[in-house]
């Protein structure tokens, strides 16, 4: 029976992994890879499979359990977005020396803009720095079928194999017809060889050699994958200009030369970036005068092709080095050469007044901003009030916009938050200056990078205050539950570890539990928390602002609604627009005041707290 | 067949992921094509959100500036935001309270492109049905009471009874028959 859905690319993606016949999935989630694990829970419940899925509590952590699941003959998989691979590299690079048994597939999704990602950094390069092959989907129906192929190679050539879908793919849509799944009986067994599996470096100088032999082998391969890897050249025909092509700006360029009826241009399309199919592209260069080189996010492919005078991309200055090749820069980038060329350049788009008048309407900018009732919001709030002048270290996550309330100065990678904190401390301590630091982190973030960071504070000393933000879900991903909360990646029990056990298990002696929605209590235990870090017997302390969110939870977050009005006592002191933020508070000109706007508002009622005037009241 | 390009845009938390989905669903139900792109993470708090919805046999799931048939906007500024991607003639359904839409600055062009537009108080059509944040079913019912789309009021509606979760069925409903009546008064 064939069924017909609409999937995400992510969901394509899980489904692909359940007909390969995967068996273990882990992740940590991280925009945009973190549908792939829900959809492959929500495909396998309703196929009836015993797929073992988590949420691991880091990248690292999740690629080396579906590697010690390959080594059992299993095959498994791992999904996260590109800077999670970072956190992940130290396993990827040993695991492509020891190879797998079952196929191993590391799925780590790009994002070029970036939308939600604090580098544009370029997944195909990591693979080629693991020396593991990657391959490189160009729609969400290809990186279904893509999952299967990099099973197929890792198990053949026992080596883990990345793919790597840009953010156009995760999250495109397209409808996908699929049958039944059947399910794979693999079990687990583990045959013993310390000389691989915990291999010292003579033994990994072997491994290093077979690792090499692999990858020309899988090159070959590449060359004649026909169905991924391919150019429309006529035999025998010369052309002026060909388009060399992967992943999204495929689609996009293919797009276009069927829209312009465009047969004068050949396109190359490389599904397989490394082990690059060289003979396959030296073929497409000679028959071409010029080649225009159109991939994401850097230049890859481009510093792979030998016949340099002929390259036309970023390295020539004809394609934008940085940011989203969306289709209008591409087809801009394409006229461009083409005019250069002397070729027929597509229709031009005459889209310079509209733009313009967008330019002149000077629309209201809208950044992103925490959700109206959002406790984090309330916590900042207190923060910036109690400790104006500290230097406030931040983390990844929704909580970065604290920066919207001033509450958040620096934001490097995940954990920052505590190691920046004392990396801060100990060098103003160094010149005898007591700097206030106030440390933010969320839940997920603690659970994920916290506490190695933790433990080094209080082990050598170091004096701030660390509020970690616990709105027990994993916000800015789409609520993945944290270890905090005993629930698993499938919806079943798991133990809960409360955040104040590892804080304690770190060292900390000052731990208190508040309410961010009562800023009062929240601004009384911030003032504790200073004099305790001030204190000669005094040290770290760490304040869990514990309070559901509000998208996660909207019941739990507002159990007793309080609608507020504004009344005339407000003087427009914008203080509650400044500091506080709430995208239902506005600036009413023809009223000359603060005023709510209605369709937003969750009634939370923090903002009553807020207003020096007490003009924001409850009805 | 001519590919048809679909822009929805507004603010984070609208509901633009919910109405696409609709929209996808109505599309595959009458057996095109589907291709989309949504928008997630950081900037679906409370930023500027764009869903592009492609009918047609394509590979790429982002309109291009200048190519888009309809723009569905829950949000004035947003709509403006996203003129760009219309393409002459192209439809517009804004949700604004501004009894001046079009912007008198924008009215010239849009004109000049003939860009037919229209615009209703969704806000105040989902909040006086009790469901204040549901601005996005209103606008789909307007939307659908003109039948320029490909996809009408009652493939919309049979993909709303379907896909609303069961607690919001009626609600929904409710509230996208509201919109589609007052489209039909014009």
């Amino acid at each position: 029976m064939v069924k017909q859905e609409i999937l995400l690319g992510n969901g394509a993606i899980a489904l692909g992994l359940l007909e390969a016949g995967c068996q273990v999935v882990t992740s940590y989630p991280g925009t945009p890879s973190s549908e792939i694990l829900p959809e492959v829970v929500r495909l396998m419940k309703s196929a009836n499979l015993d797929t073992y899925v988590e949420w691991s509590t880091n990248e690292k952590v999740a690629l080396d359990n579906a590697f010690a699941a390959s080594i059992t003959g299993k095959r498994a998989a791992c999904c996260m977005k590109q800077v999670g691979l970072n956190v992940a590299a130290d396993s990827l690079m040993s695991a492509a020396y020891l190879g797998t048994v079952g196929g191993l597939v590391i799925i780590s999704c790009d994002d070029p803009g970036p939308h939600s990602s604090q580098t544009e950094q370029d997944t195909r390069f990591m693979a080629r720095l693991a020396k593991v092959p990657v391959l490189d989907p160009s729609d969400p129906q290809e990186a279904r079928e893509m999952v299967g192929l990099a099973m197929d190679i890792s198990e053949e050539f026992k080596i883990p194999v990345i793919l790597r879908p840009a953010i156009r793919v995760s999250h495109a849509r397209q409808n996908i017809s699929f049958g039944p799944i059947k399910k794979n009986d693999q079990k687990a067994s583990f045959e013993k060889n310390p000389q691989r599996w915990a291999a010292t470096p003579r033994f990994r100088l072997v491994l290093h050699g077979e690792l090499n032999k692999k990858l020309k082998e899988i090159g070959k391969k590449f060359e004649d994958l026909s169905k991924y890897n391919f150019h429309n050249l006529e035999s025998g025909k010369k052309y002026l200009l060909g388009i060399i092509a992967g992943g999204i700006p495929y689609s996009v360029v293919r797009d276009f030369l069927s829209e312009e009826h465009r047969t004068d241009i050949p396109v190359l399309k490389i599904a397989t970036p490394y082990p690059f199919p060289e003979s396959l592209a030296a073929e497409f260069m000679s028959a071409c005068e010029r080649v225009l080189v159109i991939e994401e996010t850097d230049t890859f492919i481009e510093y792979l092709l030998r016949d340099r005078e002929k390259v036309m991309g970023r390295l020539s200055g004809h394609v934008p080095s940085e940011g989203e090749l969306v289709p209008h820069v591409i087809h801009k980038l394409i006229n461009h050469v083409l005019e250069e060329l002397n070729l027929e350049p597509f229709q031009a788009d005459d889209d310079h007044e509209v733009v313009q008048l967008v330019k002149d309407l000077q629309l209201p900018v809208r950044r992103p901003t925490l959700c109206p009732g959002c406790p984090e919001r309330a916590a900042f709030f207190a923060i910036r009030k109690t400790r104006p002048k500290a230097i406030f270290t931040s983390d990844i996550g929704c909580y970065t916009l604290g920066l919207n309330l001033g509450a958040v100065d620096t934001v490097l990678d995940m954990g920052a938050a505590i190691t920046m904190a004392s990396g801060f401390y100990h060098s103003f301590a160094q010149d005898a200056v007591e700097q206030p630091i106030v440390a933010t982190i969320g839940d997920s973030t603690f659970f994920h990078s916290g506490t190695t960071g933790l433990l080094n504070a209080v082990y050598n000393g170091a004096r701030f205050i660390l509020v970690i933000l616990d709105n027990l879900t994993t916000a800015m991903t789409g609520m993945q539950p944290t270890p905090e909360l005993g629930i698993r990646a499938d919806g079943s029990e798991g133990k809960a570890i409360p955040l104040e056990r590892i804080v304690a298990g770190c060292g900390v002696d000052f731990i208190e539990v508040v309410d961010p929605y009562n800023i009062k209590k929240t601004i009384s235990l911030l003032k504790k928390a200073i004099k305790y870090v001030k204190d000669p017997n005094g040290g770290m302390a760490v304040i869990i602002a514990r309070h559901p969110c509000v998208i996660a939870y909207p019941d739990k977050a507002i159990p007793e609604k309080k609608k507020v009005t504004i009344t005339d006592d407000c003087t427009e002191c914008n203080i509650c627009l400044e500091r506080f933020e709430c995208p239902a508070l506005y600036h009413d000109t023809e009223l000359g005041r603060v005023n709510i706007n209605r369709e937003i508002c969750v009634d939370c009622g923090v903002c009553i707290q807020v207003c020096p005037k007490g003009a924001i009241v409850e009805i | 067949m001519e590919t048809i390009n679909i822009i929805l845009s507004g603010l984070g938390g609208q509901g633009i992921l919910f109405m696409t989905r609709v929209l996808a669903q109505a599309a595959l139900d009458k057996g095109f094509n589907v291709m989309g792109a949504e928008t997630h993470g950081m900037a679906q708090r409370g930023g500027s959100v764009v869903s592009h919805l492609r009918l047609g046999e394509v590979k790429n799931s982002l309109v291009r500036t200048g190519t888009a048939h309809f723009l569905l906007s829950l949000e004035e500024n947003e709509g403006y935001r996203n003129l760009p991607f219309l393409s002459q003639g192209a439809r517009m359904y804004v949700n604004t309270n501004s009894r001046h839409f079009p912007r008198e600055e924008a009215k010239e062009l849009m004109d000049k492109r003939k860009i037919i537009y229209r615009s209703i108080h969704a806000g105040t059509i989902a909040q006086e049905s009790g469901a204040p944040r549901s601005s996005n079913l209103a606008l789909l019912g307007y939307f659908s009471a003109f039948d320029e789309g490909p996809i009408g009021y009652k493939d919309i509606k049979t993909t709303i009874d379907t896909i609303s979760p069961k607690k919001f069925k009626d609600i929904n409903l409710k509230i996208f028959e509201a919109g589609y009546r007052r489209g039909k008064n014009f």
